[in-house]
């Protein structure tokens, strides 16, 4: 992405809504999974979003490539393609088939796993085909831990796709961010509230503890 | 079947214009055969619904009723004779009756959509302790169909709480602000349905959801509650309302759609864009730039109505309501034409039909046939014209639910 120099000073991109500080906290994680060689007639954009919850709890949401709609808008249903040799693993390669609830732009969608890394936490996946005008879409989802200055998690998601003929870049943008950002809006609502929920379960075994 | 649906869809308008060239009897016969054949397809191959009031509420009123019905069948032959004006003169004559209830047709078909999504409601003298109002509604939903089920359930209610609220007396300013209210009480509904939703509430996907949200789900919803009166019409969306008199399409609403001017200056100077991807949407999402519900596009998509309070004249003939999958392959004027068909098929020719140069005979002929036509007729003539134009538009491809509400408005009836 032009928007981001390739020297060591670069400023917080527009729109991005996080600090210098939290940026510099996630540059690494942006160098090495958030840039894109974008090519003629096709535009790129990142998303963030503060989470207040564990990372493991966020990840746990973001990894379920079987299952999207636990966090994403739109979707009336998701089925995983069948694969004989992987069975119900999730790794690089898998497919799946997300229908789109009525009154979108867009019908069928189909997806597949292109990445998919539990320790350093991301989760990459390009759109193949389906009724949509989004193509050679690939997107990369970061969960990331930051420690200052207070701890909280910060989700990263970025894409590349094709500008339609007779869109702009702006236009595409705007259709894609806006679709991105009502997820991470849900991720963050979601991930909270099984945060919250673990939590209370917790007390709720920790309690009898005084009473021994 | 497309074949069969295009041949009949080339077929009604030259039913149309065998209307305006020839006899009223060719045109009734032509009409019939229309309406049977088709009829009888489309009854073995759509899944229609169609939905009435359970038990007739004229059923206390029987002799009256039977009274007026000898009547009016004696005035229905007469009016077939070469000297139809002769009923005129027994006009004095007829017994006062009392107000009828509106006669109507209804129907909603899935079409080529996945799932069903509009509702319609139709509640006759629905505000209580006041009688001849009567609430006529289509709502096409999205996303999911509790919206649009909400407001079939509820949107009635609140309607006449509103215009009890106001002591409404029929100005026009009233009815706007009674109706502006009942929206935005449902746009709240919608707001708070996950949160607030009633244990024995049918179930829908967004139930499975955890934590529930569902700001994506939203419906048109085109509003019409006629009096003795008047028509007052109360639109957010692109669902439509026309009213068809002396043979004239007369728009009783106008589509919410994104780039409509004033709407898309609305949208920009609250801050959000328009962008034409699949046709004009709202930040590129969604096609229509007013609904109840769909939190997640506030303000750029609003749920104020549009309203609109139309005077009842003898030339009105019916008032057509229907969702965007009849209006998007269907223009005002074919809907009028269609449901002008069916009611010459069922009863005597309306005035419009009259050739110019007998204007004044036309007149008095028109009010004696006009008050011709029975009950029974009038109802026929109803669900045969929402069934035929929901056909037509499925001939047409339309892509979409369909939903359509015809009500018959002439005089007499």
């Amino acid at each position: 992405m032009d928007q981001q120099g390739a020297g060591g000073d670069a400023e917080v991109p527009a729109g991005l809504g996080l600090t210098a500080a939290e940026y510099e906290q996630l540059r690494s994680t942006v160098d090495a999974h958030h840039r894109y060689a974008v090519g003629e007639g096709q535009c790129s954009s990142l998303l963030a979003q503060r989470i207040h919850a564990p990372p493991e709890a966020v990840w746990a949401v973001v990894r379920r490539f079987d299952c999207p709609q636990v966090y994403k808008h739109f979707i009336r249903s998701c089925a995983l393609r069948p694969d004989p040799e992987a069975g119900d693993a999730l790794c690089p390669g898998r497919l799946r088939e997300v229908s789109v609830i009525s009154g979108l732009p867009a019908s069928t969608s189909t997806e597949r796993l292109d990445l998919l890394d539990d320790a350093a936490r991301v989760f990459g996946f390009s759109i193949t085909g389906g009724e949509h005008r989004l193509r050679n879409y690939r997107s990369v989802t970061t969960v990331s831990e930051l420690a200052d200055p207070a701890i909280c998690t910060v989700v990263l998601e970025s894409y590349v796709v094709d500008v339609p003929d007779g869109n702009t870049e702006d236009d595409t943008r705007l259709f894609a961010d806006t679709v991105i950002r009502l997820n991470l809006q849900k991720l963050k609502s979601v991930a909270e509230a099984n945060a919250a929920e673990a939590a209370a379960t917790t007390n709720s075994v920790l309690l009898p503890r005084p009473a021994e | 079947m497309a074949e069969i649906c295009c041949e009949e869809a080339k077929s009604t308008p030259a039913t149309a214009v065998a209307a305006a060239s020839v006899s009223a009897t060719a045109a009734a016969a032509a009409a019939v055969a229309v309406a049977s054949s088709a009829l009888e397809r489309r009854r073995r191959r759509l899944e229609m619904r169609r939905f009435r009031v359970a038990g007739d509420p004229e059923a206390p009123v029987a002799e009256d009723v039977r009274a007026a019905k000898r009547q009016r069948l004696a005035r229905t032959l007469s009016s077939t004779c070469p000297d139809a004006g002769s009923g005129s003169g027994s006009d004095s004559d007829r017994p006062a009756l009392p107000e009828r209830l509106p006669r109507y047709g209804v129907t909603s078909v899935c079409g080529r959509r996945r799932e069903m999504e509009d509702t319609v409601s139709v509640r006759p003298d629905f505000v209580p302790g006041t009688s001849k109002q009567h609430f006529f509604g289509v709502f096409d939903g999205h996303g999911c169909s509790h919206v649009a089920t909400m407001c079939q359930n509820m949107m009635h209610e609140v309607v006449a709480d509103e215009h009890r609220k106001a002591d409404c007396s029929g100005e026009e300013t009233a009815w706007k602000a009674v109706m502006e209210r009942s929206f935005a009480r449902l746009d709240e509904q919608a707001a708070s349905w996950a949160t607030s939703r009633s244990r024995d509430e049918p179930s829908c996907r967004c139930e499975q959801q955890k934590p529930l949200r569902c700001d994506h789900v939203g419906s048109t919803a085109v509003v019409a509650v006629v009096s003795p009166t008047h028509v007052v019409v109360a639109n957010a969306g692109d669902s439509r309302a026309v009213l068809s008199r002396a043979g004239v399409p007369v728009p009783l609403s106008v589509d919410h759609k994104p780039d409509r001017p004033d709407e898309l200056a609305r949208i920009k100077a609250a801050g959000g864009r328009v962008i034409y991807w699949d046709g004009a949407r709202v930040l590129g999402v969604l096609a229509m730039s007013r609904a109840i519900g769909d939190g997640y596009l506030k303000p750029f998509v609003s749920s104020e109505p549009e309203v609109t309070v139309t005077e009842r004249t003898d030339d009105d003939e019916c008032l057509i309501l229907a969702s965007d999958g009849l209006w998007d392959v269907v223009t005002n004027e074919m809907a009028c034409e269609v449901v002008r068909a069916c009611f010459h098929s069922n009863g005597p020719p309306a005035p419009a039909a009259r050739a110019n140069g007998a204007a004044l005979r036309a007149a008095e002929n028109g009010s004696a046939a006009a008050k011709g036509v029975s009950v029974e007729d009038s109802d026929k003539a109803c669900s045969d014209a929402a069934m035929l134009l929901a056909k037509l538009a499925l001939a047409r491809r339309s892509a979409d639910n369909v939903s359509v509400v015809v009500v018959d408005l002439r005089r007499g009836i």
